[in-house]
């Protein structure tokens, strides 16, 4: 694979809690501006394993993680500081955490304003034009001001994904970002994801296997902590190679 | 049988705890009321706008004092709530299960047991012997004191129950810890921070035993916050045991401002504290 075409190379990844290993020698590539779904059973590493990729899992005192992973060529682990690491892959969580003590527009921009990464009047700008990019803009463009708490469940959650946009990340990592959403909201966030991957490269985990069919360009099916098949979507879902993947996406067991 | 029998010991409980609840209300409600009736008339605008006439003499006011109270707790505020405020940020955010982090613990705990007198006593030593005269800094440290333990548990408390989820948030957006800490977290337990500086406000603002060992009283206005300086505490403590009967009449009219003093501030926590947005949608 030549070097253009690989965002994210991963190779023997392993990662502990404490003395129990949760990833057994991951090695996966992503291709920048592709949507990548990671399928499992719960409990089989999913969430670690992204966790890995914007340097979270290793907040929990004890955690650990071996292996590589390269961002365009770039080791995240030794060569990069955890923080630009984070700024560079966003997250958006299963649960939509806006920051309740922030307006619907500071939210957008709270990680550059805290880092004081832009003017005021840029920070509106940027507000603006993340909304409009999740289309939440047109349903708060009077509310700039109130709560993002005061939201609607859908409409929090693709406000946190604007808020990872506005960032400009290279990465976006999804946590089952539906799962806790109504099939109105749910429909909404699968449309943009399509959009999004135009600019960014999306990494999403989903308990829902139509969902994966539905919008991903690769998908990963991970059992045990192990990495079981990467492939093509379409080739995952018509001709998988595991038995294990077939029973899985069949249903028969998860 | 044993329906019967069950009614009644529901009944029995239901007054009893009735009667025991009027019995601890109504002191509360015979002291607010009786300063009311005694104080009520000392209150007019002479009373409010002007210092104590001379020993003998009628009328005069407490303007002074009440001065002397603001001044006094608005410098104790100014070192005790941000004192206890990063005390608490520490203890919530910072803090791990190490030595250091259990002797600051243990510290503020006992910190909020500790008699006000001492606090006076300690004021006293530190600062009056060395500035040879009672000074109204001295007064503003040792409230200040006193402020911190309850503003820093009020704080850690607070900080503490911010969700884990929206700290995640944050460190996934890059934002460093410090302004993770100040400027989300703290943020976020921004109205039980203000509650307890509020609380901690009204407690000093009863305080009397340290100010006697501090800025005593004067009965002039304040001239300076290194000078004695009169507070409605002493003023009380001073004119209630005076024998004259307008000053006893003036210490009933300073209690009743005390008192709304301390109403208006616990009215302001039940404003602060009520939730901006109702639960659902």
């Amino acid at each position: 694979m030549a070097n253009g075409s690989v965002k994210l190379d991963i190779q023997r990844l392993e990662a502990w809690f404490g003395d129990k290993q949760a990833l057994k020698g991951i090695s996966l590539r992503i291709k920048p501006k592709t949507v990548t779904a990671i399928i499992g059973p719960s409990g089989c590493g999913k969430s670690t394993f992204i966790r890995c990729i914007n340097r979270m899992h290793e907040l929990t005192p004890g955690n650990k993680v071996a292996g590589t992973i390269l961002l365009d060529g770039v080791d995240i682990y030794n060569d990069m500081d955890s923080m630009d690491v984070r700024r560079k892959v966003g997250m958006v969580f299963q649960k939509p955490n806006p920051f309740p003590n922030m307006s619907i527009a500071d939210n957008v921009v709270a990680g550059l304003k805290l880092i004081n990464a832009a003017g005021k009047k840029e920070l509106e700008e940027m507000a603006e034009e993340n909304l409009k990019a999740v289309g939440l803009w047109g349903e708060v463009e009077n509310d700039l001001k109130k709560s993002g708490a005061s939201l609607s469940g859908g409409q929090q959650q693709r406000l946190c994904i604007a808020r990872a946009l506005a960032m400009r990340p290279e990465i976006i990592l999804m946590d089952e970002p539906t799962s806790a959403l109504d099939p109105a909201s749910t429909a909404k966030i699968e449309e943009l994801m399509k959009t999004l991957k135009a600019e960014t490269t999306v990494i999403i985990i989903t308990h829902n296997v139509q969902q994966a069919a539905r919008i991903s360009d690769m998908t990963a099916f991970f059992y045990l902590g192990e990495l079981i098949e990467y492939d093509d979507t379409r080739r995952i879902f018509e001709s998988p190679k595991s038995p294990l993947t077939e029973r899985y996406i069949m249903g028969r067991f998860g | 049988m044993r329906l019967v029998s069950r009614k009644n010991a529901n009944l029995l409980i239901t007054l009893l705890s009735l009667a025991i609840t009027i019995i601890a209300i109504v002191p509360l409600l015979w002291i607010i009321g009786c300063v009311i009736a005694n104080g009520a008339s000392a209150i007019n605008l002479e009373f409010l706008t002007d210092t104590p006439a001379p020993y003998g003499e009628s009328g005069g006011g407490i303007a002074n004092a009440i001065l002397g109270t603001l001044i006094i707790n608005a410098m104790a505020s100014l070192f005790g709530i941000p004192v206890g405020v990063l005390t608490g940020m520490y203890l919530s955010e910072y803090a791990n299960s190490g030595k250091f982090s259990s002797v600051i613990r243990a510290s503020v705990e006992s910190f909020s047991g500790v008699p006000s007198i001492i606090f006076g006593i300690f004021a006293f030593t530190l600062i009056v012997t060395a500035a040879q005269h009672y000074t109204a800094l001295a007064a503003a440290f040792a409230l200040g004191l006193m402020m911190v333990p309850i503003v820093a548990k009020a704080t850690e408390e607070s900080m503490r129950v911010v969700s884990d989820d929206i700290r995640e948030a944050a460190i996934a957006l890059g934002i460093p810890k410090w302004a993770r800490t100040v400027k989300i977290v703290l943020g976020v337990a921004r109205g039980g921070v203000i509650t307890g500086s509020l609380l901690a406000f009204a407690r000093i603002s009863g305080e009397t035993a340290p100010l006697l060992f501090t800025s005593l009283f004067s009965f002039y206005w304040p001239t300076g916050i290194d000078q004695p300086m009169a507070t409605l505490q002493v003023l009380i403590y001073n004119f209630a045991l005076s024998g004259y009967p307008d000053r006893v009449l003036q210490a009933w009219g300073a209690s009743l401002l005390l008192v709304i003093l301390v109403i208006v501030i616990n009215v302001a926590v039940k404003v602060v504290t009520r939730p901006k947005y109702k639960e659902g949608f």
